[in-house]
């Protein structure tokens, strides 16, 4: 790191310290775009008894649920609780761009209550989130959040990362998306705490709900019981209902053990990227000492274990 | 800085937030660039109509963009654009350029050049002359946060 970043890092360390909203955005596009500075940058900020409660918001596309998640934040921060969104949309594979839209259905309501709002690019990443989403949870949990609402890129399929990082998960379902509901139920039905079945204004509403009913029926014991919310964002329709059973369940969660889980989980990624860094760095350099055991070594098995030896010992790669 | 370490951060996508204050119906060019910015590579943040230079900026600022790309057809550019650069230096927000757009006559140009709104381009220019200028600024915001880049020097 050179001088100008450390810089920059201290300036943003000692900005977080006092709820400076621009430093903290700029450590979440750090975690973004810069994530080799990272570890300097949370390491002092860190605090296990501040993580945020994280509430994921998932369903099909178009399904509504910016929409909700305009209505319910407001509802969250007057109860009290400091309240952030990061909301994920979908990179192009061919150009790396994207349109990151989340805001139009979110802008005024989080505006006006002054909710910090973050948009961002999944990047390449699989499984409906952004690589950097965990690190902006770690930012805003230290910022003094109490809540983080995640919207992953809108999804029928079983993208269920947001399991890693989020205590309460409300799939959200809506007329007209048979299919999608169809398709849904391979993964996305068993990672929900909370259904809900929006646009209730619309017609069809019905056949949703006795389509999930249905499912719920044929799943496993302990979730047959399961509550249906129906909202509509238009009659405003179960919003509070809704804003309730996301309390409700967050106060069945145990929450020092979903931590310890996330935190398990949070490891196991970063220790994955800092080893993959490594390899990476292999593949582009090829080191003399990696050429030598290559052709000492009796098989690759043997070789790959070397390798994994000079991580460990902290040696120069 | 100049040994390129950052070299990674600066071929990340730029972020651009196109602001289109809610006073302006003429919405259809920041769609065309909104297309055009996303297929250039760019992560476009695009709220919808922004009621107010206010909104613009604390937009600009939960998001970290390095460009706002701000359009006005209606005649307003010089009261808005001058409001915004204001805002701007009022939070104290760095490394955030401003680009501007729209039916903007000549003779206030080189007004909002000065205050820092760059660009200004009207009907007819060729979109990669807008996304060539969109990316200058957006490196030249990075300077601001990070340094010199290798590629800049
Ligand atoms: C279509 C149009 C409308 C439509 C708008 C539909 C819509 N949803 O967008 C309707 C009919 C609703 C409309 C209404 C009005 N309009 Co009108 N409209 C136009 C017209 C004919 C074309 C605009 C357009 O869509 N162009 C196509 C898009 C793709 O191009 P663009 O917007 O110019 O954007 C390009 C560039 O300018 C540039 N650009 C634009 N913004 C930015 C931003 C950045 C950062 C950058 C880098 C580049 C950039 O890149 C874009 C892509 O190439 C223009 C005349 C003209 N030739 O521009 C008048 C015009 C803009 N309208 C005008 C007026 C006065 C009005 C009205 C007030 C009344 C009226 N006379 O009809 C109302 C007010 C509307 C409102 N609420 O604000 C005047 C404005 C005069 C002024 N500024 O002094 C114009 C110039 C006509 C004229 N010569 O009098 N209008
Ligand atoms: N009739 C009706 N329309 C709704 C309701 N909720 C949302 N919509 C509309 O459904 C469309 C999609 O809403 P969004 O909130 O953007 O849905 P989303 O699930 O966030 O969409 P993606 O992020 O694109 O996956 C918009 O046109 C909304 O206006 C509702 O309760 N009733
Ligand atoms: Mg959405």
């Amino acid at each position: 790191m050179g001088k100008e970043q450390k810089n920059e890092i201290g300036r943003v360390i000692s900005g977080i310290k006092k709820g400076d909203r621009q430093s903290i955005s700029r450590a979440i596009t750090i975690a973004e775009s810069a994530p080799e500075m990272f570890a300097s940058l949370i390491k002092p900020l860190y605090n296990p008894k501040k993580e945020a409660r994280v509430i994921g918001i998932v369903g099909p596309p178009g399904c509504g649920k910016s929409s909700l998640i305009a209505m319910i934040a407001p509802k969250l921060t007057a109860m009290g609780n400091k309240l952030g969104v990061i909301a994920i949309d979908a990179s192009s594979p061919f150009t790396g761009g994207s349109f990151l839209g989340n805001r139009i259905r979110m802008q005024d309501s989080l505006s006006n209550n002054k909710i910090f709002m973050r948009s961002m690019a999944s990047r390449g990443a699989k499984g409906g989130l952004a690589a950097a989403v965990m690190n902006a949870i770690l930012v805003l949990s230290s910022a003094g959040y109490d809540y983080i609402i995640v919207e992953p890129v809108g999804s029928g399929q079983a993208d269920v990362d947001i399991l890693d990082i989020a205590s309460t998960i409300v799939l959200v379902l809506a007329p007209g998306l048979g299919d999608e509901i169809q398709a849904a139920k391979a993964g996305l039905m068993e990672i929900g705490n909370i259904f809900v079945i929006n646009k209730v204004d619309l017609p069809g509403a019905d056949k949703a709900e006795r389509d999930i009913r249905y499912f719920i029926s044929t799943g496993p014991a302990e979730k047959r019981q399961q509550n249906i919310v129906k909202t509509s964002t238009v009659s405003r329709e179960g919003i509070d209902e809704l804003a309730q059973a996301i309390i409700e369940h967050e106060k069945s969660v145990d929450k020092n053990e979903f931590i310890k889980y996330r935190f398990y989980m949070e490891t196991l990624r970063i220790a994955t990227e800092i080893f993959s860094e490594h390899i990476d760095h292999l593949k582009k350099e090829r080191p003399k000492w990696l050429e030598t055991s290559l052709s000492e070594a009796t098989d690759p098995y043997s070789a790959a274990e070397k390798i994994i030896k000079r991580i460990e010992s902290d040696e120069k790669l | 800085m100049a040994n390129g370490k950052n070299q990674k951060y600066y071929d990340k996508p730029i972020r651009i937030l196109i602001a289109k204050p809610g006073i302006d119906g003429h919405d259809r060019g920041v769609y065309v660039l909104a297309r055009a910015f996303r297929d250039a590579g760019m992560e476009v943040i695009y709220p919808g109509l922004l009621p107010t230079p206010e909104s613009i900026i604390e937009t600009a600022i939960d998001e970290d963009v390095d460009v706002i790309a701000i359009s006005l057809l209606n005649g307003a550019h010089m009261a808005v654009f001058t409001k915004v650069m204001n805002l701007l230096k009022e939070k104290k927000a760095n490394g955030i350029a401003v680009v501007g757009g729209g039916i903007i006559p000549d003779e206030d140009k080189s007004k909002l050049e000065k205050m820092g709104v760059t660009g200004n381009y009207g009907p007819g220019t060729s979109l990669n002359i807008i996304i060539e200028h969109i990316k200058k600024r957006a490196y030249g915001a990075r300077e601001e946060k990070w340094g010199k880049s290798k590629k800049t020097k």
